[in-house]
């Protein structure tokens, strides 16, 4: 069970940081084009006009995609920023209530978020929502990103609740060095 | 009246829950559902995922990961050895030697990295060590990098004014050229005051390194090639106006990788670490982004910011009284709050407010990332104090200490913005016409 909720963390923040690299290629690739262009245009007198068709909009739903898986491994790996300053006074039982609360309330919250993201990707889908770009997405696509990401994190905060259950620092604690 | 109890409720509240070490986004989120549930008659939920899906879906928002990625490439990489061997033989002639590398070496990371923290880090892991063996005065080597590093906010690109221009909707590029004149200005504020220090404290200082002769000078120079050509390639795009910073720093990443793989230091490891390290910062901004997102709708709402900037207008402050209150005020709330969240906090609020009083919002950007740059190097929560703690081994206070006269150094620099305006806003200007 914990290797298999450690490899889904690792898989989807993975996930996550292939959207990031895939802005950078998008970009590249619409970057080139203009560069192609521009010589076209010295050497011959003519541009192509080669355009990647939005790819704007292509790298704004990868970012939203990048961040979304990436949100349960960020939140395990100790990465989340807290602000330790209180915190790091108070050792043994009552931290042991503090971290509790700090899940409990992310687990509640994320799964409140979840499900709203669910009916507000499920409403663009039934109103067959497009993207204004050159080549028009059904919105609800890249929108379901943020359905999955949440669930992962809905399931990382409610994994963490249990490991304070069970008497043992959160994953977050011992990954990250305290602050 | 009602705006009043909502404000000091919801101030309650959020300071509550950053205090029980709720994470920092997730406390924005939930300070704004508050706001909602107690103060506001509208569709919360729906409001939630359309105002977080509008701030991550951002074509602007795109250039974060991408120069956070940057700063991870290149701290893997061996440019920090690179940057001291080559700037080490043209500035130890100055008073004040190799400190000067710290410097000018933090000066020319900032151009490529948008964070301090990585500044601090890629610059400090060379320089420290090199300037210890070299019995430097350990207070000042470590003062001069805990100061500079900061410039790693302000000289573009820079992920706070990327973080800033996404929450208030201004353009990016206008906002990098502004930090351009005052990341200058304080570089310069930087050596100035290592000169004199080295004038005045001549038996403190090291012998000077060995005259290696201008040959040789250049040779060890040929070093700084990539990393110019890297910072050339960047900001000239940027600047010349072909380029929006998202494609800048696509480019910038590519560069960087092209430039650790002719090092033949590409390995897939670091190539892996690094794009992990990058969409972990990136996520964790984001996050906090989409809670202030989120709050910024909430506090609209419940005309918090209205009724505050009217209270502003109404006192008819001046505006350096203004600017003063808002100094201090920022340097304490820095003091718990990391810079990111700082922006991201008070812009909902603060930027309606300052602009009441007539005050661009290009240079109050600025402005903030000075102040915010001061908060990095004060106790208890300064980010680069951790940095410099990991990288030699002194306890924060005494750190903090070491820094002190870099904090002056950065209200100088606010006092001098405020004076001469220009120097924010003339390559700005420029761009208009």
């Amino acid at each position: 069970m914990r290797q298999a909720l450690d490899r889904f963390y690792r898989i989807s923040g993975g996930i996550g940081a292939i959207f990031i690299a895939a802005i950078c290629v998008t970009v590249l690739i619409q970057v080139s084009f203009n560069l192609i262009d521009r010589i076209a245009q010295l050497t011959t007198g003519k541009a192509y006009g080669l355009v990647l068709p939005s790819y704007a909009e292509f790298a704004g739903y990868f970012l939203a995609a990048g961040t979304f898986f990436a949100l349960a491994d960020t939140l395990q790996s100790g990465n989340h920023i807290r602000v330790n300053l209180v915190i790091q006074r108070i050792s043994g039982k009552a931290r042991r209530v503090i971290e509790g609360w700090c899940c409990l309330l992310g687990a509640a919250f994320s799964a409140y978020f979840t499900y709203w993201a669910a009916n507000h990707a499920y409403e663009s889908f039934v109103f067959g929502d497009l993207s204004p770009g050159i080549v028009p997405v059904p919105i609800w696509i890249p929108q379901v990103s943020m359905i999955l990401g949440l669930v992962a994190l809905t399931i990382c905060f409610i994994d963490l609740f249990a490991q304070v259950l069970a008497g043992r620092d959160p994953d977050y604690l011992s990954q990250s060095e305290e602050l | 009246m009602e705006q009043v109890i909502a404000g000091v409720v919801l101030v309650i509240v959020l300071f509550a829950l950053l205090a029980s070490g709720v994470w920092v986004a997730l406390s924005l989120l939930v300070v704004a559902l508050v706001g909602f549930l107690l103060f506001v008659d509208a569709p919360m939920g729906l409001i939630l995922a359309t105002s977080v899906w509008g701030a991550n879906n951002s074509w602007a928002l795109a250039a974060l990961p991408m120069f956070i990625w940057i700063g991870e490439i290149l701290f893997r990489s061996s440019l920090s050895r690179d940057l001291f061997s080559g700037l080490a033989p043209w500035l130890a002639r100055l008073p004040g030697g190799l400190l000067h590398v710290n410097i000018v070496g933090c000066g020319i990371f900032a151009a490529v990295s948008g964070s301090s923290a990585a500044t601090c880090a890629t610059i400090g892991k060379m320089s420290v060590p090199e300037l210890r063996q070299r019995l430097y005065e350990d207070k000042m080597i470590i003062g001069t990098l805990a100061g500079s590093a900061t410039l790693g906010l302000l000289i573009p690109p820079s992920i706070i004014l990327i973080v800033y221009g996404v929450a208030i909707e201004e353009s990016v590029a206008r906002l990098f050229l502004a930090g351009i004149g005052p990341g200058i200005m304080m570089l310069l504020l930087f050596m100035g005051y290592v000169v004199v220090w080295a004038l005045f404290n001549k038996e403190k200082m090291p012998e000077p390194e060995p005259s290696v002769g201008f040959v040789q000078t250049i040779k060890q120079s040929g070093s700084l090639i990539p990393v110019f050509l890297l910072i050339a390639g960047i900001i000239s795009s940027i600047y010349a106006g072909i380029a929006s910073p998202t494609d800048a720093a696509a480019v910038g990443v590519f560069l960087s990788l092209l430039l650790v793989w002719f090092n033949g230091e590409l390995t897939w490891e670091s190539f892996r670490d690094g794009l992990i390290g990058a969409t972990r910062t990136s996520c964790m901004i984001a996050l906090i982004l989409s809670g202030a997102a989120f709050l910024t709708v909430a506090m609209g709402f419940t005309g918090i910011p209205r009724a505050l900037a009217s209270f502003i207008g109404d006192l008819g402050l001046s505006e350096w009284e203004l600017l003063a209150a808002l100094t201090i005020f920022f340097i304490i709330l820095g003091c718990f709050l990391d810079g990111i969240s700082v922006v991201v906090l008070t812009t909902a609020v603060i930027v309606p407010m300052v602009e009441v009083v007539g005050i661009d919002r290009i240079w109050f950007g600025i402005f903030l990332v000075l102040v915010v740059e001061m908060s990095q190097i004060t106790p208890p929560v300064g980010f680069n104090l951790f940095v410099l703690q990991g990288i030699t081994g002194e306890n924060i206070l005494k750190i903090a200490v070491t820094a002190l006269p870099f904090f002056f150094l950065l209200i100088v620099g606010v006092v001098l913005i405020t004076l001469f305006p220009d120097i924010v806003m003339y390559l700005p200007n420029q761009m208009n016409r």
